[in-house]
């Protein structure tokens, strides 16, 4: 994998006769990036003067500024920048023509000769400036969420995107080096992803779970709700099948109408799934029915005795739906972004739908754990933008029993 | 090998110190705990003075008002081409000397010299950090000047530059670490350079007389050349036998109420007479 942060600089003067630059082609090496050299223009008369653009490229962004800052006193300059341009939108939630469509990395925007940091970095965004109080600030908005006046980046002037720094893990293992693949060792993985939810609790970062009703099928729902009593989980995006089965499996000891414990089906089973839907209705929420000790057991019992926040987002397939699944899918995302600041760790456990929803909305940053018996579906969020996303092929119960066993002893 | 003597270096401007002292602290060798000895220093300048004028050398003065006490440094007034009559006047790296560069630009406009400004972002400190040698400018850069000055200067004075990085807090001039005496020789401190400065300044010059560390923290290099005879704050004897072995009359002239600030005898005075024409 390349280095990840570049910059162009200009050197102008007898930079040759001087052996500038040389001393900044040197400098370059001497500090871990590497160079290109795109645009020489060498004087041909004693007075001719020379002048070189430099495309220098390090591992990450502190080392290029550092590096740069450095070079600037050889009279090496960054290649002027011309400033990010503004447009007010005419029209609630429609960006101007030629918006800049963010992407998930982290990104900064040059305002008043000033790069300033992108708050939420988020995929398919629009780019919108504050500037109250005299203090400038850019955030990502999604379109519906757009008001007229708001001032909003077009073009891709004054924009630029850092790729995420490569991560290593303790003694070299070059975790992301390696696509998705149902052949790599799982137990090292395994342990990878236990000492990267460790490292984001000490941190002070969240930890999101999100799953789909597979999770519950496998038999991983006493593991899960382990993870939310003893802390290891902040927050959970899922839908109505999972909160659903969830509950089935609590209540009424069935998964879809067969037995967890012995996966015989049960009779008239195949209704379970409605009747608790219908009951939870009846007590008028999960937490309302976790209170009147009608639901006892589960993660979704564990969430709300832990008050761990949850989304459960809504589909046009859902059976009830639960009445805390939220039908309006915009509203959804936006519940849904509520909860993505401070989330360090991303666990997705057998879910499609909602890992690629989780995927739109998180920064690239997040360190993302895609795990499904099926390899296409890591493949399908990496090939919708999460690159980020470290796939994992095994089955999710197995997963999360080996995660319980690394962390919870 | 035929050596021809500089062709600068018979014009100078000075300035009588009024009002000189250490005021402030900006390069290691000014404690504001030392008292200057005005008359000393007056003494000691008008020694220089006489010198110069004695090896055949003009000299014109520039009138010192109170409030900037580094205006004896002359060398830092800026940069000429005198074919053109071309001033660039400094920009100063410290707060405390910014004021002499209004000072510095009247005098020379007030004499008809065409006076052009470098942006005012670039820091240069004139001929303090740049002194020609071999049909080119070398300028050093890091303390008191940009490097990002060089191309400028080209472009001001039709001088092809080239830098060297000063990486010696005590030498914080290039005029503390190099002298050209004639067309193919020089004083040179390597003390003051890295190493890229270093190899030019050997494909530059091709008979240096390459100064010891204790002979440039002697000031040995800040020294000015008039003809053939070489004015030095000091002179250590290796030194001294070298210059003479190559036909230079060395004048010593003690300047050390000056060194009191850092400063020897070149920067007391600012050729008036450099040109890059041809």
């Amino acid at each position: 994998m390349g280095p990840m942060a570049s910059e162009t600089i200009e050197v102008h003067g007898h930079i040759v006769d001087s052996l500038i630059l040389a001393r900044v082609l040197d400098a370059i090496l001497e500090a871990g990036a590497d160079y290109e050299l795109v645009d020489v223009a060498i004087g041909k008369t004693n007075t001719d003067t020379s002048r070189a653009s430099i495309v220098v490229r390090a591992d990450d962004q502190a080392l290029l500024d550092a590096l740069i800052d450095d070079l600037q006193v050889h009279g090496a300059n960054r290649v002027a920048q011309t400033e990010a341009v503004l447009v007010d939108a005419d029209q609630d939630g429609v960006l101007p023509a030629g918006f800049h469509s963010t992407t998930n990395l982290d990104t900064e925007v040059l305002l008043d000769g000033r790069w300033h940091r992108v708050q939420n970095p988020e995929m398919d965004c629009g780019l919108v400036v504050d500037d109250a109080g005299g203090t400038i600030r850019v955030r990502t908005v999604p379109m519906h969420r757009i008001r007229r006046g708001d001032r909003v980046v077009v073009g891709h002037d004054g924009v630029r995107v850092h790729p995420p720094t490569r991560r290593t893990a303790a003694g070299g293992f070059e975790f992301m080096a390696s696509e998705v693949s149902s052949e790599k060792p799982k137990g090292l993985l395994i342990r990878h992803v236990a000492d990267r939810m460790r490292a984001a609790r000490d941190e002070g970062g969240r930890i999101l779970l999100v799953a789909g009703p597979a999770a519950i099928h496998t038999g991983a729902g006493p593991d899960l709700a382990r993870l939310v009593r003893e802390g290891w989980i902040d927050c959970l995006f899922t839908g109505n099948g999972f909160a659903t089965h969830d509950i089935e499996s609590n209540v009424l000891g069935t998964s879809l109408g067969i037995g967890v414990a012995d996966g015989a089906p049960v009779e008239g089973g195949h209704a379970n799934h409605v009747r608790v839907i219908n009951e939870v209705r009846r007590h008028g929420s999960i937490a309302a029915a976790v209170e009147a000790g009608w639901l006892t057991g589960g993660v979704m019992h564990a969430c709300v005795e832990a008050d761990v926040p949850f989304v459960l987002a809504g589909s046009v397939r859902d059976d009830g739906p639960l009445p805390d699944t939220v039908t309006d899918v915009a509203a959804a995302a936006d519940a849904m972004r509520e909860h993505v600041p401070d989330v360090r760790v991303a666990l997705m456990l057998a879910t499609t739908l909602h890992a690629i929803a989780t995927g739109n909305i998180l920064p690239a940053a997040v360190e993302t754990f895609c795990v499904d018996i099926n390899q296409a579906v890591a493949t399908k969020l990496a090939d919708r933008g999460s690159h980020q996303a470290v796939g994992i092929v095994t089955d999710v119960g197995v997963f999360v029993r080996a995660v319980v066993g690394e962390l919870c002893g | 090998m035929r050596v021809t003597r500089l062709d600068w270096g018979y014009r100078f401007l000075l300035c009588e110190p009024r009002h000189f002292g250490v005021l402030y602290e900006i390069n290691p060798w000014m404690h504001g705990s030392v008292e200057v000895d005005l008359d000393a220093a007056h003494d000691q300048w008008e020694g220089l003075r006489d010198a110069l004028r004695a090896a055949g050398a003009q000299v014109e003065a520039i009138d010192q008002p109170e409030h900037v006490p580094d205006l004896v440094f002359t060398a830092n007034a800026g940069l000429v081409d005198a074919a053109r009559r071309r001033f660039v006047p400094s920009h100063f790296r410290h707060p405390e000397r910014v004021p002499e560069t209004q000072v510095f630009a009247g005098w020379f406009a007030d004499r008809g010299w065409d006076v052009v400004r470098l942006p005012a972002e670039v820091v240069h400190e004139g001929a303090g950090d740049a002194l020609p040698f071999g049909g080119v400018l070398v300028s050093g850069y890091r303390p008191r000047s940009d490097a990002a000055a060089a191309p400028l200067l080209t472009e001001l004075l039709g001088a092809p530059v080239r830098t060297v990085e000063l990486v010696d807090d005590r030498l914080y001039h290039l005029d503390l670490t190099f002298c050209p005496l004639d067309d193919r020789r020089a004083m040179c401190a390597p003390l003051g350079w890295d190493a890229a400065g270093r190899r030019m300044i050997e494909e530059l010059v091709p008979e240096p007389l390459w100064l010891e560390d204790d002979e440039a923290l002697a000031f040995c290099a800040n020294s000015v050349v008039v003809g053939d005879v070489v004015h030095m704050p000091a002179c250590p004897p290796r030194v001294g036998r070298q210059l003479e072995a190559w036909g230079f009359h060395v004048v010593v002239c003690p300047v050390d109420e000056f060194l009191k600030a850092g400063g020897g005898c070149r920067c007391l005075t600012f050729a008036l007479d450099v040109t890059f024409a041809g």
